[in-house]
């Protein structure tokens, strides 16, 4: 793999009790690239993702990630502890003394939430809190899953500005979505 | 550094989640509590009955407790992230484990020691009881965690069951242990046994565990 690349994929192919979810699936990503993988449901976006991840092992082919290369990751499961305030879940995640917490609770609306139970909050806020662990990544490689789920435009809007400027930085993004998201990407479908 | 970190988030959960451990200790007080009165006034039982009844109740709580010791972090996404971090996830199951037996292990052995002087009005065989019952509510809550790492997606009861089998061994030690305690011998070959066992498990159960976890995950 040159170096250039942050994660390449090759032939990569995964299949459930013998039905293939998809073939040959190869491509290369280089730094300050983006990655839109689209596809209907069930057509193994999220397997996809997983599988970039190091979480689920192909059926056949490789995925070569540069070396020492840190990646983030959101899922659709968003690592929240519902029964926790978001001040403790913050805490969880190791980003309490992060310098840049503070400006994006605020963006994000959520500074008044601080002290309000994760259960009791709307999925769409429960994702704004999730995405803190993105938006406060120093990771090369972001890999999501469905980010713009359950966002208002504001938060969609923030989301997007961020993953530019994290590209014109020099870090690498591959995620799914069903919706148009204005990131200029290379787009993957699977069938 | 990273040890601290894992225990204080372990144990921020369980403070938080107060069901998670209050629960099993509240069953164990009410089994302790409640098997006296089903005993005849009359009897001079009481005090021969004790043990084994303490000795399954803890069992019993132990498997209580670790019902859903890993089903939330599994179902959240809290052990894929911890997967793909690259972090010790065998390290991470042995803190795990040894927080909730401080939270519940630890009480509990103190409680069965202090209704052993309730039940036998001996404080010094108490004291014999105190460190085994230390050690035995460690072993069960590390088999009990094994079970319910096999059978993670598929509910805690078939985890249990296959795991209960291991536990005898334990009970037969115990029952050794308490036969010493009541004829005043020596019982300490005992006590060096369960620590044997438990001093194996301990390192190589979170071992164990954490590859079944990862099997669930992939």
């Amino acid at each position: 793999m040159e170096n250039s690349y942050l994660i390449e994929a090759d032939n990569l192919a995964y299949k459930i009790n013998e039905v293939k979810l998809f073939t040959n699936f190869s491509f290369s990503l280089k730094a300050g690239e983006a990655l839109h993988i689209q596809g209907s449901n069930g057509s193994g976006k999220s397997t996809l993702i997983r599988i970039l991840c190091g979480i689920t092992p192909p059926s056949k082919g490789k995925v070569s990630k540069k070396n020492g290369l840190a990646f983030s990751y959101l899922g659709h499961k968003n690592a929240l502890k519902t029964y926790l305030s978001v001040r403790d879940n913050i805490s969880l995640l190791g980003l309490s003394q992060h310098e840049s917490l503070k400006p994006f609770l605020l963006s994000l609306d959520l500074s008044e939430k601080l002290d309000v139970i994760v259960a009791n909050l709307s999925f769409g806020q429960q994702k704004k809190v999730a995405l803190l662990r993105i938006f406060l990544t120093s990771a090369d490689l972001i890999l999501l899953d469905e980010p713009f789920v359950g966002l208002d435009s504001t938060s969609h809007d923030l989301l997007c500005k961020f993953l530019e400027k994290k590209l014109n930085t020099g870090a690498g993004l591959v995620y799914t979505s069903h919706i148009p998201t204005g990131i200029s990407s290379k787009n993957i479908v699977l069938d | 550094m990273e040890l601290l970190l894992i225990l204080k988030n372990e144990a921020l959960k369980l403070v938080k989640k107060t069901r998670a451990w209050l629960g099993p200790i509240l069953i164990f007080i009410l089994i302790m509590v409640a098997f006296p009165l089903t005993v005849e006034l009359t009897s001079n039982n009481l005090s021969d009955a004790f043990y084994p009844v303490l000795f399954i109740s803890i069992l019993l709580v132990m498997m209580l407790a670790t019902e859903d010791i890993f089903l939330e972090d599994y179902e959240d996404g809290t052990l894929e992230l911890f997967f793909i971090s690259e972090k010790s996830l065998s390290q991470w199951v042995f803190l795990k484990i040894f927080m909730h037996w401080l939270f519940i292990g630890v009480p509990i052995s103190l409680l069965g020691a202090f209704f052993n002087i309730g039940a036998n009005n001996d404080l010094a065989s108490s004291l014999m009881l105190f460190p085994a019952l230390l050690i035995a509510t460690y072993i069960f809550l590390i088999l009990f965690c094994f079970g319910n790492s096999l059978s993670l997606t598929k509910g805690s009861v078939l985890g249990t069951l296959i795991t209960l089998p291991l536990t005898l061994p334990i009970l037969v030690v115990l029952g050794k242990l308490n036969t010493a305690i009541i004829f005043n011998i020596s019982y300490f070959e005992f006590l060096i046994l369960l620590f044997g066992i438990l001093s194996i498990i301990i390192f190589a159960f979170p071992a164990i565990i954490s590859r079944i976890i990862k099997t669930h995950l992939e």
